[in-house]
Parts: C-alpha cells; sequence; structure tokens
C-alpha cells in the first residue's frame, strides 16, 4: 500500500490541474451560452 | 444544409421585410444610411461602445446589438459575415442575447465597414451603449461562478480524503497514512479558504469597520474557527484539537453557501437584464433636418427640443415630440402596458422609447432625456426599487439585535461545552454561528415587493414607493373620485325625444345624416346610434353641410328612399345653435335637431363604459371589497354609469371639498379607502386616502401625488394591483414565518450540540432561497382577468 503516499499527493495536482482547466474554461466564457455548442451541429461547413 | 442554403433562408426571412417595409410579426428592418454609419468612424464615438483590447496595438472591442437575428443559425450567418471583412481579428455572437462581441485593427478597417457587411446580409448592428455595465456584470458572474467551481471541486476531493476517517476501524489506518490524508484535506482547503471565501470575509471586515454586523459576520466567523481548528489538528496531532479535523464540513458548507449566492446572483441579474432592455430602447442616432433642409444622420445626445427629426418604420422614438407628417402605427407595449398598436396621426404625440410600426413619420422634438415620459419611467423604477417598505426597515432593525443574539448564543454554547468536551465546543459554536439565517428575514419583504413591482410595471402600473403595496393589500373600500376613470372619451346616444309625428328611427337617421360630416364626438355617437337595429329606418342624404365648430352641423338632407322628395334644412347641435330652449333640468350631455318649423328631437348622450369596467368592479366585489363614486358630474349621468356597474353608493355633483369630507366620513368608520382619480387637481384626496392610483395619461408623471400610476387606460390594471398587493402581503407574511420559525428551531438544536456544520450550512443556504423563490412566485401571478 505504500504507493498511496505517491498516489495521494498525485491526487492533489491533479485536482490543481482540473482547476486550471476549469479557469481556462471560464475565462474563455464558455459557460455563457450553453446551447450555442450543441447548435453547431446545425452548420455544417 | 450547405452554406449556400443557409444564407438564402437567412436573405429569404430579411428580404420581403425589406422589401414591402411592413411584416406582421417582424418588425421590418431599415438599413442605415452609409452616412450614419460613417459617424461611427469618428474615434470619439467608439469609446461609447468599445474599448482598446490587448490583444494587439490600436486593437478594439465593440459590443454591438444585432437586430433581426431569430435562430441560432443566424448567429454564425453574422458570425461570418463580420468576420469575412478584412482587419476583424475575432467575433462572437450570442444567439441568447443577440449581442456580438467583435475585435478588430483600427488601421485596417472601421466599425462601418463591418457594420455594412452585415447588413448585407439582412442584419442590422446597432452600437452597445451600456457595454461596460454588462461588461462589470459580466465579471462578476464569472468570478462567482468560478469560486463556485473551486469550492465544490475541492470539496469533492477532500471528501474522498475524509472518506477513510470516517470507515476505518481502530488500527486500520496507519498514524503516517492519516497525516498523509489530512495534509492533503489542509492543502485542498486552502483555495477554498483564501478565494471562495474571499466575500464573506471582506464583506465582514467592512462591515467590522463600519461598526454595523452583517450576515457575512457570523459565516466568516465560522469559517474561519473551523479551518484553525482543523490546522491545528493538522500540524499538531499530538495536541488538544489533533483528533478530528473538519475539512470536510468547512469545504461543504462554503459550498453550499455559494450554491445559494450564485442563484441568487442569477435571480438578481435577470431582473436587471429586464430594466437594462428598458434603458435601451431609445435609439442612438436619429434623422434630424438640418439648416439646409436635408434630413441627415445624427447622434441623439446632439438633438435639441424643437429639433425636427425623422423615424422610420422599425425605429424607436428617440424623444418625446409631435407628429407633423404622415401617420403611423407605434407599439407602446412596454411604456404603458397598452397590448395594441396604436395609431399616430399628425397633430398626435409620441413619447420616446415608443417603436414606429408602419411608415415613416416627420416629428418635432419636444422633450429629450430625463425630461421624456420615458425618462420619467426609468427614474421612478429606479428610486421605487431602492425605497424600503416599512417592514423590510423592521426587518433590518431586528437584524442587528438578532445578530448579536447570535454571536452571543455561540460563545455561550462554546462556554458551555467546554466544560465537558472541549474539542466538540468550538464545532458547535460554528454551527450556531452558519445555521442561524437573519438574511432569509432581510430578504422577505424586498424580495417580494420587487417581484410585485415588476409584475405590476409589466401590466402598465408603475410603483411609486414600495409601501405603498402593503397599504394597498389592505383597502377594503375603492373610490372611483371621476366618472371619467370609468367612463371612455366616447358617448352613446341614450333616450330620443322627438316632435309629435316624427318617430325616433326618422329623427336618428335624419340627425345621422348631418353627423356623417363631422367629428365632434356627439356626432359620432349619433351616426353609431343609426345603425343599431332598433332606430332602422329610412337613411337621408345630405347635401352642403357645413360645420359651425363648437354648435353643430347645418344642412339640407332628404330621404333616400323617396327620389326627387321633399329636401329639409336641418341644424344638429347645441339647443343655441338649433334656436330651442335649453332644458335647465338637463344634466346630462344633449344634442338638438331642429328644422325650419323649430325643434325636431332631442338626443341624450351617455358616456359609454370602459371595456372591462363591469367586470372590474365585479371583480372588486367578489374581493369583498365595496366601490364608492364622488363624481363632479351631473346627477343622471352618475347614476347612468352606477346603476350599470352596479356601485353601491354614488354621489354627483361633488367639490373636492366634498371629495375630501367623504373619504374622511368613511375612513372615520375604520375603513381603508383607495383612492382612484386623474392625479391631476384631487392632490388632498390622493394624499389623504389610505392608497391612491393616477391615471397617467393626463399627468406629468413627477407630479402624480399617488402612490401608483397607470400609465395606460385599463381598469383592469388597478383590480390586477389590488389583488397582487394582497397576494404580495400573503407572501410576505410568509416569508418572515418561515425565517423566524426556522431560525427558533435550528438555533436551539446547534447549541444542542446536534447540529453538524455542514448541515447547518445546507440549512442557511436553502432557508434564503426558500424565501427568494417564493416571492418570484409573484412575478408570474396574473389577476387581470380571472378573480381572485
Amino acid at each position: 500500500m505504500d504507493i498511496l503516499y505517491l498516489l495521494i499527493p498525485l491526487s492533489v495536482v491533479l485536482v490543481f490541474f482540473i482547476l486550471g482547466g476549469l479557469w481556462w474554461a471560464i475565462d474563455r466564457g464558455q459557460f455563457e451560452d450553453i446551447e450555442r455548442e450543441g447548435e453547431r451541429i446545425l452548420k455544417d461547413s | 444544409m450547405s452554406q449556400a442554403t443557409l444564407e438564402s433562408v437567412a436573405a429569404s426571412l430579411a428580404q420581403p421585410a425589406l422589401a414591402t417595409g411592413i411584416s406582421a410579426p417582424l418588425v421590418p428592418l431599415v438599413p442605415h444610411s452609409a452616412e450614419s454609419l460613417h459617424l461611427l468612424d469618428d474615434p470619439h464615438e467608439w469609446s461609447a461602445f468599445s474599448r482598446r483590447s490587448g490583444k494587439a496595438a490600436d486593437c478594439w472591442e465593440s459590443s454591438v446589438v444585432v437586430e433581426g437575428m431569430h435562430c441560432a443559425a443566424c448567429s454564425f450567418t453574422v458570425e461570418e459575415a463580420i468576420a469575412s471583412v478584412p482587419g476583424v481579428l475575432q467575433v462572437q455572437v450570442s444567439a441568447a442575447t443577440h449581442r456580438a462581441k467583435v475585435v478588430w485593427s483600427a488601421a485596417q478597417v472601421k466599425p462601418s465597414l463591418w457594420m455594412q457587411a452585415l447588413q448585407q446580409r439582412g442584419y442590422r448592428a446597432v452600437p452597445a451603449n451600456d457595454v461596460f455595465a454588462s461588461e462589470q456584470r459580466r465579471v462578476e458572474t464569472r468570478k462567482a461562478l468560478w469560486r463556485w467551481l473551486v469550492a465544490g471541486l475541492c470539496m469533492m476531493q477532500v471528501m474522498m480524503y475524509a472518506y477513510p476517517a470516517y470507515t476505518a476501524h481502530p488500527g486500520d489506518l496507519s498514524i503516517e497514512m492519516e497525516q498523509l490524508l489530512r495534509w492533503a484535506s489542509w492543502v485542498l482547503s486552502l483555495p477554498v479558504m483564501l478565494f471562495s471565501c474571499g466575500p464573506f470575509f471582506s464583506n465582514a471586515l467592512r462591515d467590522l469597520r463600519r461598526g454595523s454586523v452583517s450576515m457575512d459576520l457570523p459565516v466568516a466567523l465560522g469559517i474561519a474557527i473551523t479551518f484553525a481548528v482543523s490546522t491545528l489538528g493538522t500540524f499538531e496531532p499530538a495536541g488538544a484539537y489533533g483528533r478530528e479535523v473538519y475539512f470536510d464540513s468547512l469545504t461543504m458548507f462554503v459550498f453550499f453557501l455559494l450554491t445559494g449566492r450564485w442563484l441568487e446572483l442569477r435571480l438578481r441579474d435577470r431582473t436587471a437584464g429586464s430594466l437594462e432592455v428598458l434603458m435601451n430602447r431609445l435609439p442612438e442616432s436619429v434623422e434630424r433636418l438640418n439648416l439646409q433642409g436635408v434630413f441627415e444622420r445624427v447622434a441623439v445626445r446632439r438633438l435639441a427640443v424643437g429639433d425636427l427629426v425623422r423615424v422610420h418604420p422599425g425605429e424607436a422614438f428617440a424623444a418625446d415630440g409631435v407628429v407633423e407628417q404622415g401617420s403611423t402605427v407605434v407599439d407602446e407595449a412596454l411604456l404603458t402596458g397598452e397590448s395594441h398598436a396604436l395609431e399616430r396621426g399628425p397633430g398626435a404625440s409620441v413619447v420616446a422609447g415608443s417603436h414606429n410600426l408602419s411608415s415613416t413619420v416627420q416629428v418635432r422634438v419636444q422633450a429629450l432625456g430625463g425630461d421624456t415620459r420615458f425618462g420619467q419611467i426609468v427614474a421612478l423604477m429606479q428610486s421605487a426599487s431602492v425605497s424600503k417598505p416599512r417592514t423590510a426597515q423592521l426587518a433590518d432593525r431586528l437584524a442587528k439585535p438578532f445578530l448579536m443574539g447570535v454571536l452571543l448564543a455561540a460563545a455561550l454554547a462554546c462556554l458551555w461545552w467546554w466544560r465537558t468536551d472541549p474539542e466538540h465546543a468550538l464545532m458547535v459554536a460554528v454551527a450556531v454561528l452558519v445555521v442561524t439565517c437573519p438574511c432569509a428575514l432581510s430578504l422577505a419583504t424586498p424580495a417580494a415587493m420587487l417581484a410585485a413591482a415588476g409584475n405590476m410595471a409589466r401590466s402598465g402600473v408603475l410603483v411609486r414607493n414600495l409601501q405603498g403595496l402593503e397599504a394597498l393589500s389592505e383597502v377594503d373600500v375603492v373610490v372611483f373620485d371621476k366618472t371619467g376613470t370609468l367612463t371612455r372619451e366616447v358617448l352613446t346616444v341614450g333616450r330620443v325625444l322627438t316632435r309629435a309625428g316624427v318617430s325616433e328611427s326618422q329623427a336618428v337617421q335624419m340627425a345621422a345624416a348631418l353627423a356623417a360630416h363631422s367629428l365632434h364626438p356627439a356626432s359620432k355617437s349619433v351616426l353609431a346610434a343609426a345603425s343599431w337595429p332598433i332606430y332602422a329606418g329610412v337613411s337621408w342624404t345630405s347635401d352642403g353641410v357645413t360645420e359651425h365648430a363648437g354648435l353643430g352641423v347645418e344642412g339640407s338632407a332628404v330621404a333616400q328612399a323617396e327620389r326627387g322628395g321633399e329636401s329639409l334644412t336641418l341644424r344638429l347641435g347645441s339647443a343655441e345653435f338649433c334656436a330651442v330652449a335649453s332644458d335647465a333640468m338637463a344634466d346630462t350631455p344633449r344634442a338638438y335637431l331642429a328644422d325650419a318649423q323649430g325643434w325636431l328631437a332631442t338626443f341624450e348622450l351617455h358616456e359609454e363604459l370602459r371595456d372591462g369596467a363591469s367586470s372590474a368592479i365585479q371583480v372588486l366585489h367578489d374581493a369583498g371589497i365595496a366601490v364608492h363614486l364622488f363624481s363632479g358630474d351631473g346627477k343622471a349621468s352618475v347614476q347612468h354609469v352606477a346603476a350599470q356597474l352596479g356601485i353601491d353608493d354614488a354621489r354627483s355633483a361633488c367639490t373636492p371639498a366634498d371629495k375630501l369630507a367623504g373619504m374622511q366620513a368613511l375612513q372615520a368608520q375604520g375603513r381603508k379607502v383607495l383612492m382612484v382619480g386623474d392625479g391631476l387637481n384631487d392632490g388632498p384626496v390622493l394624499a389623504g386616502a389610505h392608497a391612491s392610483f393616477a391615471f397617467g395619461n393626463a399627468v406629468q408623471l413627477a407630479q402624480a401625488q399617488s402612490d401608483f400610476v397607470v400609465m395606460g387606460n385599463q381598469l383592469h390594471a388597478v383590480v390586477h394591483s389590488v389583488l397582487l398587493a394582497r397576494k404580495t402581503m400573503s407572501v410576505v407574511r410568509q416569508n418572515l414565518w418561515w425565517a423566524l420559525l426556522y431560525n427558533a428551531a435550528c438555533v436551539p438544536l446547534a447549541v444542542a450540540g446536534w447540529l453538524p456544520a455542514w448541515l447547518a450550512g445546507l440549512g442557511m443556504a436553502s432557508s434564503s432561497l426558500v424565501v427568494v423563490a417564493n416571492a418570484l412566485r409573484l412575478n408570474r401571478a396574473d389577476f387581470s382577468r380571472k378573480g381572485i
């Protein structure tokens, strides 16, 4: 079970990576117009 | 669908409207002239709707509202149209808000170029002048979302780390492993503490500096204590607090609180959004007649009173004014709640913010900016929304001692538990601090009243102060102080008296032949009566009719059936004009018909009831409200109206002093009186009443002395408001009871130590949401057509 001593710190780092990803998404306004991406399928060019 | 078909669909949507200039559901789009777009190429104008973008040198980011967008597919067409212009770096169109954000380089392109490119596809771009306000709100929303997501993600992960500590049997978990899990939890709680909880701490600090107490203080205290205790436990596992850490509780209740705040922010945004729609109705530029006699497009802020402007169909009027040339149909729905389009011909006044629907008109500007009706409405709405009703003031006054009590209770609970279980003591204090929800208490009243005021504004009633809603809910007598509030300006023929040998229908038909040439209300009423079945008869034709202003009409008439029959010279009008003795006893308006031999017939005229007047009175009766009419008019016409409507008590020929005395007599009986008047010359009566309504089409809004102003002329708006006010006060009472019961139940539970901190956080967040959601039910309530 010694591997947990590596995995738990790793999970903390992973959370920070996910948070970084979320920040990127929010900063680019991806949550402001939720319908838009779903409707992109209507467009075929 | 290929690109080409998509475009042709978009074009075919836009084209008919452009070609014919009218279309029923679509507001026709009128392209800006190239000249008007070039106005926007002046760098001084840019700052109104753009700002410098940091992406490259001399780069601007503009915000425009795109008109003519109907669906999501449009947003792609719009994006492509703008992006195809060289020099445009980035385009983003939101289908939901119809807004586009365009980043362009000033060195390569001018705003007019990409706006023209958009026009060629059948859309129209309007610079959004509220770019800064909406930008600020967007930043705020993004930050709130970001705070909430950080708290949520960290909460989930901290819960994972806490899980082994809950399930492990003694000895399963090595001390190192437990320590590692605590460390990991601590690291993930840091962003929650330092970032997500930022608003709690900064608000608490601000309040402490000002010496006031708010909701955020106990919350911030609770968070800080929990974090401090758990941090001690992490770094000194052997110390007094080493047995347990509370990072899971901490992150969870922060997450719940933020969820509550986030939802509140969304709800508030929706209200702010609708006010913004109102503000954005004024156009940016308008065509003004310049000194050379040519219409030239100028920015609205350069207009002056007395200018002549040309307004195309599809445009909004920029100022209050009088139509000088042309006639059109306008949509004033947002300003008066009047849902039908209204006709406006030469001489008629138009108001800023209403839409011109059918054809181009020229308008002489009479008032601008804050002086317009529109400006007054916006100002009234803003001032009403910050006024505080009495119950809310009471709740605010209560909140401070209440919070003090909570702090005291937390301290006492902590002391009590300290003697037996010092580890547990601090967490009990935290639960007490977090579970109390004075914000439900202080939100209870304003949330409900603002929702009601928004609802009333949509049905054409302006609330001048929120306090009035409370008074309005208590009224049990409605007094109409004018017959005119119940009737229209249109007259109808009542009794017809005739000379011996002339039948009633004959007299009506003869009079109608003359009346057809006049626009006087009395003439119109006689003409209308001629088509009634009871007055059916041989119709007459008239010849050589002349109208004498203020007196009547004169001309010769002949019965149609008798070809070449005897032609009579007739006069229709006032008693004096017809040379007959006026009936001194008459107290209704009358029209007389005379021929060469003298008096022929008398028409008694009645004022016609407003649409829905009788059903409105009926609804009031059903709601247990007595209806009185104190009118200055003559007895017969008042009796006539009262009898038709079933009004209990109608008094005629009242002077303003009589009205005041009558109202005071009612008040002396302990009745709560609602006065409905035109707000012009009955100031003391309106002011003395418990609550008052004024019909606003006659008054300057700013001078109206009533609590409420009806902007249209639907009587139903009054009924709707009374019933809505009752409902509002019942919602307020529900909210207050809920807040009181919740706090009364939860604080003792927390003091007794039965409420874990995370549950306390959930309880508090849901408590304030219950209050807001309950208030929002008022947004949809509609009493205008049905009963209670």
